[in-house]
């Protein structure tokens, strides 16, 4: 046994002296995949983080899903995960606790599996995660490198929290003003809180299901506490205590993480801030991210493609919080000289995207494409996205814009 | 502006667009010194792409050295120090300084050194940190005296293992990261500097040709996790 030392080591490795110059060249076909990470997902999908599970929907696959993003292309920011819960199959609601409290009359507790007996509403929204867009800020903040592909379209079904909470006789007081969930601390995972404004209960949904099946454990299931209009992070996975507050939480997810700096009421979306500087977030300097931004994406033409003209149809997908309706989708070919309105699918009031579509005149030879949302509030998208950098890269809503070849 | 950001842009994407496509395994820390104590505290939660790919200022890595803290980090002012230095040096938004010439022929690693890796998690002596980290010490060897525990060995270490085990009577339900981004050679080192500590009668040194030949089928961590229910552990 006391062979094995470093003599021996380096004999074997013929007394070579060991270079480690480069341990991770070559290594690319070696990390875990996709569908290696999380059973059932696209193996295409490209692995932000291995731990946590973070993997991102490659533009082209979104692009050509614009109805609704399967589970098996959607992507995954997890901040905690739970171990045995990385699959696209649904997860056991037997024995499943949740405890609602805080400033309620009668504090309860809950199995997940007597919500399936009860009416269930379904709603299409967009999740999207905050940090969406990050790699466009410059210079490059830190945090997950995502592109575009941190969002999706799907379908929840599940049970009204406000309803449930009328079922069951509960009364909310009037001092609560935020909702605060924590996720399941099994096997060992740490803390996952997040509070949200009160008026969030309005539509909240304890989800079961997504796009008609059970809800994918590695999205949440068996129960997740979805919040329409709201980014990604707030949409706790794993729900596992419900409480009604009077403040915000103040564990490292909502302060200092997810949140842009502001000036507290008043109508800036956000404080601009010097490119590359640091930020001392408090509970009153800055605002978590709650509502969606209002976004638009081109799914057609792809960057870099070459289309038939002239005749070249441009098409793609529009969003907002779902308070007001989007109201108009514009797009320029010259940089934003002039603008085009493009044909909305459907009007009103959405949590999902709105799916636009237009069709242009355009000579043969390069074109850049540009595509502006508008929403009834008279909100829109700032032109250069740079304007809203902040230290940690998110909500951001710059106008995309495609270079591609009309043939 | 304009004419910059239409320049950056179509640049931008396309950098992006590769650094996207490259798994993370791409990303390792640059030699230097701290390197180690990096290591062995940004492991304990994060596979290190997650920290390797980063480019930030000193003042921002201060600020994610912070968030850490209120996370749950535990360091020393001095660790905290050396740590920021290695970060900012290494990891800064300027490229490193090119290392003295002396450093062509370095003094070959031992597997102690090696191990760097590893204490930020299951202690400088392999005595674990219950409830979260198994120790390895005790523990190694009887892996090592059960039937496919050898083989089994080298793909935790390589693909890490993810899973609810049990450990000397104790459950634990941990997550550890794969460290295929040690070279073939570190791997062997490390895992005969684990056998160091106990192995069974004729053990049979690690060789870096045996990890280069498992690194032919990359495993996730469930995966290990079931191999390791395979083996008949007492």
């Amino acid at each position: 046994m006391e062979k094995v030392d470093r003599r021996t080591t380096l004999k074997l490795m013929g007394m070579g002296a060991a270079l480690l110059a480069t341990g991770g060249r070559g290594l690319a076909q070696q990390t875990p995949t996709a569908d290696q990470l999380v059973k059932g997902k696209n193996p295409k999908l490209i692995v932000l983080s291995q731990r946590p599970v973070v993997m991102e929907t490659p533009y082209d696959l979104l692009a050509s899903n614009p109805e609704r993003t399967s589970k098996e292309i959607l992507y995954i920011r997890n901040n905690v995960d739970l171990p045995g819960y990385n699959t696209v199959e649904g997860a056991s609601p037997q024995g499943w606790k949740v405890e609602v409290g805080g400033l309620v009359d009668k504090p309860f507790t809950f199995e997940a599996s007597e919500l399936f007996a009860l009416p269930q509403t379904e709603v299409t929204m967009v999740l999207q995660c905050s940090g969406n867009g990050r790699t466009l800020y410059n210079p490059r903040p830190s945090g997950n490198p995502w592109q575009r592909g941190g969002v999706g379209n799907v379908t929840f079904r599940g049970v009204r929290l406000k309803d449930f909470l009328a079922a069951k006789g509960v009364k909310v007081s009037e001092k609560a003003l935020f909702i605060t969930a924590h996720a399941s601390r099994q096997g060992n995972a740490p803390e996952f809180v997040r509070s949200v404004p009160i008026h969030a209960l309005e539509h909240a949904l304890l989800a079961l299901y997504m796009n008609g099946e059970p809800l994918p454990a590695v999205h949440g299931g068996p129960v997740r506490l979805v919040f329409p209009g709201y980014f990604g992070v707030n949409n706790v996975k794993w729900v596992e205590k419900i409480e009604f507050a009077e403040g915000e939480n103040t564990t490292a997810e909502q302060v200092p993480r997810y949140r842009v700096p502001v000036i507290p009421n008043t109508h800036l979306p956000f404080l601009p801030q010097e490119p590359g500087k640091r930020y001392p977030y408090t509970l009153q300097n800055s605002r978590p991210n709650w509502l969606v931004t209002l976004n638009s994406f081109i799914f057609a033409p792809l960057e870099g493609q070459t289309v038939e003209g002239p005749y070249v149809r441009v098409e793609g997908v529009a969003f907002n919080d779902g308070i007001v309706p989007i109201v108009s989708v514009e797009v320029s070919t010259n940089g934003g000289r002039t603008w085009h309105q493009a044909q909305l699918a459907t009007q009103g009031k959405a949590f999902a995207w709105v799916r636009w579509r237009t069709t242009l005149y355009l000579r043969p030879g390069q074109h850049e494409v540009m595509a502006r949302a508008w929403d009834a509030a008279g909100r829109s998208q700032p032109l250069d996205g740079n304007i809203a950098w902040n230290e940690r890269g998110y909500e951001y809503n710059g106008v995309m814009r495609v270079k591609f070849t009309v043939a | 502006m304009e004419k910059a950001k239409r320049l950056f842009f179509p640049l931008g994407i396309l950098v992006l667009g590769l650094a996207g496509y490259l798994a993370l395994g791409q990303y390792t820390l640059p030699e230097g010194p701290g390197k180690d104590l990096v290591l062995a505290k940004c492991q304990a939660c994060h596979d290190i792409g997650f920290v390797a790919r980063e480019r930030l200022s000193r003042d921002r890595w201060d600020g994610v050295i912070d968030e850490m803290v209120l996370r749950g980090l535990k360091i020393t002012p001095e660790e905290r120090a050396a740590i920021l230095d290695y970060l900012a040096t290494y990891l800064g938004t300027q490229p490193p300084p090119t290392p003295p010439q002396a450093e062509a022929s370095p003094a070959p690693k031992t597997g102690a050194q090696v191990y760097a890796n590893c204490q930020g998690c299951h202690g400088p002596q392999g005595e674990g940190n219950p409830p979260t980290f198994p120790p390895l010490k005790g523990h190694v060897e009887k892996i090592l005296q059960a039937e496919g525990g050898r083989a089994y060995l080298l793909l935790a270490v390589l693909y890490g293992l993810q899973g609810p085990i049990k450990v000397e009577g104790k459950e634990y339900t941990g997550v550890m990261p794969g460290f295929a981004w040690l070279s073939d050679e570190e791997v062997a080192l490390v895992l005969n500097h684990l056998a160091g500590w106990g192995a069974p009668q004729g053990f049979k040194a690690y060789s870096p040709d045996e990890v280069k030949a498992a690194r032919a089928k990359a495993l996730s961590p469930e995966e290990v996790l079931k191999l390791r229910q395979g083996l008949r552990l007492p």
